[in-house]
């Protein structure tokens, strides 16, 4: 009886240790292995890895894992993951899609203690106000960021001036320009078109298209949220854009074409301007050094007629921390991210990722990063990308509904009604 | 006794592959039914809420899902039909060159290779044919004698992005199937032939009279594998829609249930589609078996 009541003091003892051991904002010194899922960028690697290196040299009791999957793919495997409650230490995505991550309470909140502030408004008094739009829920900060992004016009120069444009005057500023200036640079043979002059990023709709629907006026949902508001004269106009730029209108672009920002970087006759953020510069220069003088960068056409005239949507990365994870992964998975996005200066200057802090804004570095001026004079008319519980659905019917009317021939408005319908079905659910 | 702990062997022996089919086949099977039932994000910590039959009224009152039904009968009798005949035609080509077993070969294998290379692969090789730069818009152009390059959308067309995949999934599998007829048209005995010969049958004759009805056996393998195939297809149609192409008109039901499950989050409604396609599959092949088995021949 002795003994039994022994074994079990030491069993509580010893379990009571563990907890302590792991308790968020203690530093358990046990070993640790941390797994992070993160998104292909070739320019990110080397940096992320000399930073897992040290940091795991500062902390031996700490090993992590860092794997790397296609921007398009990674989606679908930390989805796959987390449906069967395997999911990594740390991720990323866009901000879009890690939005019902928050919402489904998958991920954890930021630990305050283990990154050395004493609230959420401390952290984001450090930060531009919109750093955290995408990771603020219900007075809760659930990421640290990765990147916070708006999109521009890039231009190849030559291009331009083999038709007689002047790149510096006769960029686009309206959508409306957009048509006429793509049309003197898309060159064709027949019905085959040889090198657009520009194209849209097409999976990537509320990060593009809605912003131009917003510059129309258009809404993606009503005022309370309840219904889908896509069935508008505002959306209806757009989708007439859309249905024009298409194969079977002037033959300008197709979702069906190599992804234009990918072959931009090629500068091999196929794409004259595209749409990406600041980061792609810097992927043009680990690409194809010889041809960044020819580069310019322009910001995001307006309408018109537009009645607002905010410019793409301002979309962030942000590494969140699997809430499933034990409480000492948790602690360590945030010290590691807080590590990573502390390197401010040395993001944007070798790879033009931007985390917007305050402190950044004072350097030199960010004085002196060419064409940073462009991106963050367009961030602030530019609103954070729309994050809702089922907004990879909604941007999944707003696919449809640019795919319909570019590609099907379905009429604008039938488009509109079809989209309005199948909203409003995803938001009673 | 004998016979007894012969029998005892026997179960020890086939009990690893029942085991495997039970934890890796059967079990996802019954697991699907039931989740078919409840609603379930799949996302969600929550536990799966019991909703009988809403799933599979939801499915077969939705326009989505019926447009995948008729996506999927248009693919599959559109790759079905030309899959089942021109094997056999090209398999009754291979057998003509017993003669030359070297270059029967080199058919076998050229006719088979598609077939090892996975679907996504072979539909990103037929992406960049189906370029508006690519080939395929080349040889029609050339073909056609078109003094202006037409682009024919392939990949944008509804109707050309149909056609896309089925003939994708045709010079995928049909040496396969080529290789499957060939082994039945070999296993038929070549003194048939000879005493058709002297009696002066012509080959029309031989082939309707003698081959097809001594192929029923493969013939009948064939079909129901095809079918089964064909309806069953997905990987084509995800290279495809993730690379732009409309959606809607190859929205088949397996590219559908991957959709609701991973796009919408919607478990119960995937797995009810699952099921369908399942009881459908089941259904027609039961029906195929026995229309087979009454038609039976046997020439020994």
């Amino acid at each position: 009886m002795k003994l039994v009541s022994m074994l079990l003091v030491a069993a509580l003892l010893l379990a009571g240790g563990t907890l302590l051991l792991a308790s968020p904002g203690q530093e358990p010194t046990g070993p640790v292995e941390l797994i992070q899922w993160t998104h292909e960028d070739p320019n990110r690697t080397p940096l992320e890895e000399k930073w897992i290196a040290e940091f795991q040299q500062q902390n031996p009791n700490v090993t992590v894992t860092r794997e790397t999957s296609p921007s398009g793919k990674i989606q679908e495997k930390v989805l796959t993951a987390f449906a069967a409650m395997k999911g990594p230490d740390i991720f990323n995505m866009e901000a879009e899609d890690e939005w019902q991550y928050i919402v489904g309470e998958r991920v954890a909140p930021v630990d305050l203690d283990a990154i050395g502030y004493s609230s959420y408004k401390a952290l984001q008094n450090d930060y531009l106000p919109v750093t955290f739009d995408g990771a603020l829920y219900e007075g809760k900060i659930y990421g640290l960021p990765l990147e916070i992004t708006n999109w521009c016009i890039y231009l190849n120069d030559k291009y331009y001036r083999e038709v007689g444009l002047d790149p510096a005057r006769d960029y686009p500023k309206t959508w409306e320009q957009m048509i006429t200036v793509a049309e003197k640079l898309t060159l064709r043979e027949g019905e085959v078109i040889k090198r657009r002059g520009f194209d849209f990023r097409y999976p990537y709709y509320l990060s593009f298209w809605v912003p131009m629907a917003n510059q129309l006026g258009g809404k993606v949902l009503s005022a309370d949220g309840k219904s889908a508001a896509v069935n508008s004269s505002a959306w209806i106009k757009l989708l007439q854009y859309m249905a024009d730029w298409g194969p079977n209108g002037r033959n300008l672009g197709s979702p069906t074409y190599t992804n234009a920002r990918k072959t931009f970087n090629r500068d091999d006759g196929s794409v004259a301007m595209c749409i990406s953020g600041l980061y792609q510069y810097d992927r043009i220069k680990a690409e194809n050094e010889a041809f960044l003088p020819e580069v310019s960068i322009v910001p995001y056409p307006r309408f018109k007629d537009a009645v607002n005239k905010n410019g793409s949507a301002v979309y962030g990365h942000y590494y969140m921390v699997n809430a499933s994870s034990s409480p000492a992964a948790q602690l360590w998975a945030w010290k590691l991210t807080m590590y990573f996005s502390s390197h401010v200066e040395e993001m944007l200057d070798q790879i033009g990722l931007t985390i917007p802090s305050k402190k950044l804004l004072e350097t030199a570095v960010y004085k002196n990063k060419k064409f940073a001026d462009v991106f963050i004079e367009d961030m602030a008319t530019a609103k954070f990308v729309m994050t809702h519980e089922k907004g990879p659905q909604i941007q999944d019917v707003l696919k449809e509904m640019v795919e319909g009317v570019m590609l099907s021939n379905v009429a604008p408005a039938e488009a509109a009604r079809r989209g309005q319908e199948k909203i409003d079905d995803i938001l009673r659910q | 006794m004998a016979f007894q702990r012969r029998q005892y062997w026997g179960w020890i022996f086939v009990l690893p592959a029942v085991l495997f089919f039970a934890l890796f086949s059967y079990f996802p099977i019954i697991n699907s039914f039931i989740a078919s039932f409840h609603a379930k994000d799949i996302l969600s910590l929550k536990a799966p809420k019991f909703i009988g039959f809403q799933n599979y009224i939801y499915i077969f009152t939705s326009k989505d899902f019926l447009n995948s039904i008729k996506a999927t009968l248009y693919f599959a009798v559109g790759c079905f039909i030309p899959l089942v005949s021109v094997s056999l035609f090209m398999a009754t080509i291979v057998v003509s060159l017993r003669r030359f077993p070297k270059v029967q070969n080199v058919f076998k294998m050229i006719y088979y290779s598609p077939a090892i290379v996975s679907g996504v692969v072979s539909a990103t090789i037929w992406l960049l044919i189906f370029d508006p730069r690519g080939l395929a818009n080349q040889w029609l152009n050339f073909l056609a004698n078109n003094p202006t390059p037409v682009d024919f959308k392939w990949l944008a067309l509804p109707a050309m992005a149909r056609l896309s995949t089925i003939i994708i999934y045709f010079w995928k599998y049909v040496g396969y199937f080529v290789i499957i007829y060939f082994a039945g048209l070999v296993s038929i005995p070549t003194s048939l032939y000879e005493v058709a010969e002297i009696d002066g049958a012509s080959a029309w004759k031989k082939f309707w009279r003698i081959t097809v009805p001594l192929l029923k056996p493969t013939i009948e393998f064939v079909l129901i594998v095809a079918f089964i195939q064909c309806i069953r297809t997905f990987s084509i149609q995800y290279v495809f829609v993730q690379s732009g192409s409309p959606r809607e008109p190859i929205n088949v039901v397996s590219l559908n249930i991957y959709t609701t499950a991973m796009q919408y989050h919607s478990l119960g409604r995937s797995t009810a589609m699952s099921v369908s396609l399942f009881c459908f599959i089941l259904i027609f092949t039961i029906v195929q078996l026995r229309i087979y088995r009454s038609e039976r021949v046997s020439y020994v």
